[in-house]
Parts: structure tokens; C-alpha cells; sequence
């Protein structure tokens, strides 16, 4: 059989899984992995347990760097000769050239990117290629440990099982931790990519407020967001929850 | 009741990495064994142009890189390796073809490369006098002398007499030969499915009912050393699946070609290699065909076959290939770097897993392997393998190795 030609949630969350096997057996400082489509969009999104909030979405531009670039980081760096912050602004901040990132190439196309951050350059970019590794590999790498993750990753599941069993529309899933920060973003295949941001949108609402997101009119009464606040999304579709093996007294 | 076995050193794979270490280590009073699926040099060992000795082409290699330095500290060795242990090394030379004035420059800056990098006595990469031949550029009267069929698009070749053809599944036998001659133990058809360390000890079982007790390992599994290396956590690289695609010619056409031709790739060639050579046996040989894909695809496809032909048509347009073929093969080499295509050998003790070695060469890594035994052994002894020099020891001694 030949390598798939196109990326789907399933294969991005085998690369996860093996990238996250190599970050432990390397020690790698815990951080972030994104598997993004050809366009550039999130397909799935992890952050490892303890991992810095900040390598979230370090980890999404880096992935869009390279899907959209069509090239790994460390090339950028090398023919941009220390020139590539300029693209760095001119992109508003989003192109990333730092090494951790690879596109992922399937019959000589980029069908999408790979991006890691967390550790230092060269441990993200063996990350990110381990990652591609896993898309030319058959089988799955699993991983051990990553409490906090995997039971987050049950509720993803529970979610992505009752939509394929009702037969709904495929949905983008976030789930964030109490800050708010992404922990986790799973896009299912076919669903529109616009329903990535309206997700975080809503499960940040959802975590800050610590109510359904459809109830934030009534209680809070606020029904639009503005300043520090705009990602405030009114309209259902966040929930916020507990997890009780970390409360629990 | 599995049966046990002891040893101070286990190689993994019996490609020619693996049996280049294992002869390098029966020099010493060391027990070796080897395991492999089949035979000796099955997979990516006998899958390449069947060339050594790269000469110029090694010289071209990223310096700097493992992938350079073994290459071309190799070269003075493939001669005596030949002489002991008797296969067939043979000197056909390569041609370059330049097709215009960009080729030209590219070649240029080879050529100066080659001498900079490694004739000079305080070069990175010293070559003794006398093992390397330098490169020339050679005009089209010259080249049509040299190979009357080639191309009369071809404004000249940059030539490189020090290419050789062998058979690489002959020198690894050869090789896994002299080594059991010399004391290395064997175990073929053998399939490792799970390693256990204690310490720094590894119990190694396999499928077939064996355990194996070893305080040094050598991963030097091919296209699955990550997945041996995941065994123990001590992957510390990546690889990805290199398919190549090559296809033979008949005798007819190999009395035709008498050097290794190949053009530079260029961007719209990429990734794919454009060579045609003659090999020990008198047959030709065109590609490689390259895809990136799953290792169990082992499918030949049309569109690589067909590849394969038209490259050799465009060397020699006056050639009916397409009515000589004998056979198409596939198979794999491990890649690393396939993001930037900057690929790099992979010999390394990993941080924090001891006593153990992963092996990774790729392309050209038959040509590297005389030089590859002598650093791997020079690794183990840095980690702590006490080796002393064995008396007895034949460098021309033979035993059969089957399963």
C-alpha cells in the first residue's frame, strides 16, 4: 500500500502519539505538537502535560510555517541568511523560521506541516522529523505516562464517537485548561476549517466564565466580546468541566 | 524453555553494515553473532548501482558530514579489502555528462572541491598518494571515444576514473564469510521481537525461540533499525523509507556501455537519479526511480519503469532499451533528513541508553562500510568493550554462512 495522499485526524494523532514517544525517550522538555493540512489549518494539536501554554500556538505557526512554505524551517533559515524576521513581519508575526517544523510530502506534494515546540532547536526539529517518520510507518508508536492528556483525549474521543454515531456533522473539538490556554485540538475530517477558531473561541469562554458558553448572556451579562476579552463567544457550544482526579481532595 | 544464549557482542542485521562490523570485531578475541531474517546483503544492500569506490562523487558529498568523511576515508580500503577476501572490484570510471553551461559551473565547483577537500596532507579527508586518481574534464571527440553510444547532445564529461563496480551482495558475504572463518557465530532467520535491558545487560528474543545475551548491541537493522531502536528507547533519530526503483538490460546492451554515465539532477529531475552503468555480470543497470512511502510496498510500478527507460534513452538515444529489459527490482534505504535532503549516516551511542550503537547509512553507504567497521569498533571501545588483538586471525579465511 502506498503512503495516504492526503492527512486525516487519525494519521495526525499517530504522529502525535510517536512525536510524544520521542520527546520522552530523548527527555525533551515537555511542550507542543501540531499536525496541520496543506492550507495550514489545525488537523490536531496537543500540549504534553506540564508543557508551557505559550508552546501552543508557537507549535500551530510553526506547522503553518512549513505546510504553507512548503519547506522545513531549517531550509528557511538557510535561504533567508538571518534575514527572516523580515518575513516575520511582514507575515504579522505568524511565519516562524525556527527550526521545528517539516512539511509533510506525500507523492512529491506537501499535503501539510508538522510543527513542535518546547525544546531547544535541534530537539524540536528531530521531533517534528519523527513525526514524518510515523507518516511513513504502517504501525503505531504509543506512548506511556501523560495522565492529564489522555484523559483529556477520552473526552475528545467521547465527543468525535457521538458525532460519527449519530451521524452529525463533523466538528472541530478544543479543549483548554483552566486558564484557558489549549491543551487540545482536534479537527474531525471534513469539517471546515473556520470551526477551528469559533471552537477555542467558545471553549475559552466556557473556561473563564466556568459556565456553558450559551448561558454567559444571562449571568454575566455580557453578549459581545471587546478588549482583553474578544475571544467571549455567546452562543452554545462550550461546556466547562472538572476533571476529578486533579480536584479531588 | 527458550534457549539461552551469551555473547559480548550481538550486531542486529546482516546487511553489509552489519558484517562489516562483525569482520572488523573477529579480528579481536571478541564472540559476535549476527541475525537476519533470510540471508546475508538481502535488502538495502543489494539495492543500489552496485558501485564503491566513489572517487569524485564522494568528494561531492556535504563536508563535514559523517556521510562525507566515511566515504572518502574509505576509498584507500575498498583495494585490500578486494585482494583479501577475493571479489570482483572492477574500475569502469564515471562520466558526468555536461549538457550546458550550468552543468559546467556546477561541475567546476566539484572539481575544485574534490581537490581542496582531500589531496592536500593537512585536508579535512587526507587521501594517500596514489589511491585516488584526479578528476578530468574531458571533451566530446574524447567522450565519443569513450562511449561511442552516449548522446551527441553532450558537450563533454567531467571524468572520474576512480569509480568501481562490484557486487555488494558478494563483498557482504564475502565479508560475513571471512568473519566466520574467524570465530563470528551466526544466526540467520532470526526475527528480534523484543529487547529487554537490565543494567547494561540486553536480552534479545526472538520470534523463532531464541534469547540472547549480550552486554554490547549493534543495531544495524536497515530499513527497521528504528523500530529496534524503539525496543529500548533508544531511538534518537529519525528515518523515512527510501523505495528505488532500478531497472536491468540484457547483455546486448551491457556490451554497449563501458562507464558509469549519469547527469547532475537538476530541480525538475529531483529526486530521482539519471544513470546508466554496466555491472560485474555484463548486464546495465538505469535509475533510481525514488519514492517516499510505506515499507511494505514493495509494488514495482509502470510510471518508475518507465522512468528508468527514458533516462537511459536520453544518455543513449541510439539504444533500444525498452526491448532489452530484463528485470525491475525495488527496494529500500533508510533516509534521514528527508525534509531539508540533507542526508546524513547515523553512528551513535544514544545519551541514555549505554553499550548500544545505532547504524544508519542510506545511500552510498556500501561504499562507506570498510571505513564504517573501524569507527563502530572504535566506538564500542571508547564505551568500554575490552577487545585484544586475536593471534590467530585470516583475513583471507572463508566459511560458509547459510541458514
Amino acid at each position: 500500500m502506498r503512503a495516504p495522499m492526503h492527512l486525516t485526524l487519525d494519521i495526525a494523532r499517530k504522529m502525535i502519539d510517536a512525536m510524544i514517544r520521542y520527546a520522552q525517550d530523548n527527555r525533551v522538555m515537555p511542550g507542543s505538537f501540531a499536525v496541520v493540512d496543506e492550507g495550514g489549518h489545525v488537523i490536531a494539536a496537543e500540549r504534553r502535560d506540564d508543557g508551557l501554554p505559550a508552546t501552543f500556538d508557537i507549535a500551530i505557526d510553526k506547522a503553518w510555517t512549513a505546510a504553507t512554505m512548503k519547506t522545513s524551517a531549517r531550509v528557511l533559515e538557510v535561504i533567508t541568511r538571518g534575514q527572516g524576521w523580515r518575513l516575520n513581519v511582514k507575515y504579522n508575526g505568524r511565519l516562524t523560521i525556527i527550526p521545528g517544523s517539516v512539511p509533510v510530502v506525500s507523492g512529491n506534494r506537501v499535503i501539510g506541516g508538522i510543527g513542535h515546540s518546547g525544546g531547544s532547536a535541534e530537539e524540536d526539529e528531530a521531533i517534528a522529523q519523527a513525526g514524518l517518520s510515523a507518516f511513513y510507518r504502517e504501525d503505531h508508536i504509543d506512548f506511556t505516562g501523560e495522565d492529564m492528556l489522555r484523559s483529556l483525549r477520552k473526552v475528545a474521543d467521547a465527543v468525535i464517537n457521538h458525532v460519527t454515531g449519530n451521524k452529525l456533522r463533523p466538528v472541530a473539538i478544543t479543549i483548554v485548561d483552566e486558564w484557558g490556554w489549549p491543551v487540545l485540538i482536534y479537527r474531525m475530517d471534513g469539517a471546515p476549517y473556520g470551526y477551528i477558531e469559533v471552537s477555542r473561541d467558545k471553549a475559552w469562554t466556557a473556561a473563564a466564565f466556568k459556565i456553558p458558553t450559551d448561558s454567559v448572556a444571562d449571568k454575566v451579562g455580557v453578549n459581545y466580546g471587546v478588549g482583553w476579552n474578544e475571544r467571549l463567544v455567546t452562543t452554545a457550544g462550550g461546556i466547562p468541566f472538572n476533571l476529578r482526579a486533579r480536584y479531588s481532595q | 524453555m527458550p534457549e539461552l544464549l551469551n555473547f559480548d557482542v550481538a550486531i542486529i542485521g546482516g546487511g553489509i553494515a552489519g558484517v562489516s562490523v562483525a569482520r572488523e570485531l573477529s579480528q579481536y578475541n571478541v564472540n559476535v553473532v549476527i541475525e537476519r531474517h533470510g540471508d546475508i546483503g538481502l535488502e538495502s544492500t543489494s539495492t543500489n548501482h552496485n558501485l564503491v569506490c566513489q572517487g569524485g562523487d564522494a568528494l561531492s558529498f556535504r563536508p563535514g558530514t559523517l556521510h562525507a568523511e566515511l566515504n572518502v576515508k574509505s576509498i584507500p580500503l575498498w583495494p585490500r579489502l578486494a585482494d583479501e577476501l577475493g571479489f570482483p572490484l572492477k574500475r569502469v570510471g564515471g562520466l558526468w555528462l555536461i549538457r550546458d553551461k550550468a552543468d559546467f559551473r556546477r561541475y567546476l565547483r566539484l572539481y575544485s572541491r574534490a581537490f581542496k577537500s582531500s589531496l592536500e596532507p593537512n585536508a579535512p579527508y587526507y587521501i594517500p598518494e596514489g589511491s585516488f586518481q584526479p578528476l578530468e574534464f574531458v571533451d566530446r571527440k574524447r567522450l565519443l571515444d569513450m562511449e561511442p553510444y552516449v548522446t551527441p547532445n553532450a558537450l563533454g564529461a567531467l571524468y572520474d576514473p576512480n569509480l568501481c563496480i562490484t557486487d555488494p551482495v558478494k563483498v557482504a558475504k564475502a565479508l560475513a564469510e571471512n568473519a566466520k572463518a574467524n570465530g563470528v557465530e551466526f544466526l540467520l532467520n532470526q526475527e528480534v521481537t523484543r529487547i529487554e535491558r537490565q543494567g547494561i545487560t540486553y536480552s534479545i528474543y526472538t520470534r523463532q525461540g531464541l534469547v540472547i545475551k549480550s552486554t554490547f548491541v549493534v543495531n544495524a537493522s536497515g530499513i527497521e533499525v528504528d523500530r529496534i531502536a524503539e525496543m529500548v528507547n533508544a531511538r534518537n533519530f529519525s528515518i523515512v523509507p527510501l523505495k528505488g526503483t532500478l531497472t536491468d538490460f540484457d547483455e546486448e546492451v551491457g556490451r554497449l556501455i563501458s562507464h558509469e554515465v549519469h547527469v547532475l539532477p537538476r530541480m525538475e529531475d529531483m529526486p530521482h537519479v539519471r544513470a546508466v552503468l554496466p555491472n560485474i555480470y555484463g548486464l546495465a543497470r538505469s535509475g533510481i526511480y525514488l519514492e517516499l512511502t510505506y515499507r511494505s510496498d514493495r509494488v514495482i510500478r509502470e510510471e518508475a519503469i518507465n522512468h528508468n527507460i527514458k533516462v537511459a534513452k536520453e544518455l543513449f538515444p541510439e539504444i533500444p532499451f525498452e526491448k532489452h529489459i530484463v528485470k525491475s527490482f525495488v527496494g529500500f534505504m533508510a533516509y534521514t533528513n528527508a525534509d531539508t535532503g540533507w542526508h546524513d549516516f547515523v553512528v551513535d551511542i544514544p545519551d541514555y541508553v549505554p553499550n548500544w550503537v545505532n547504524i544508519v547509512l542510506g545511500p552510498a553507504g556500501v561504499s562507506a562500510s570498510p571505513m564504517l567497521g573501524k569507527k563502530v569498533v572504535e566506538l564500542l571501545m571508547q564505551s568500554g568493550l575490552k577487545l585484544e588483538p586475536k593471534k590467530g586471525f585470516d583475513p583471507r579465511a572463508r566459511k560458509g554462512v547459510s541458514s
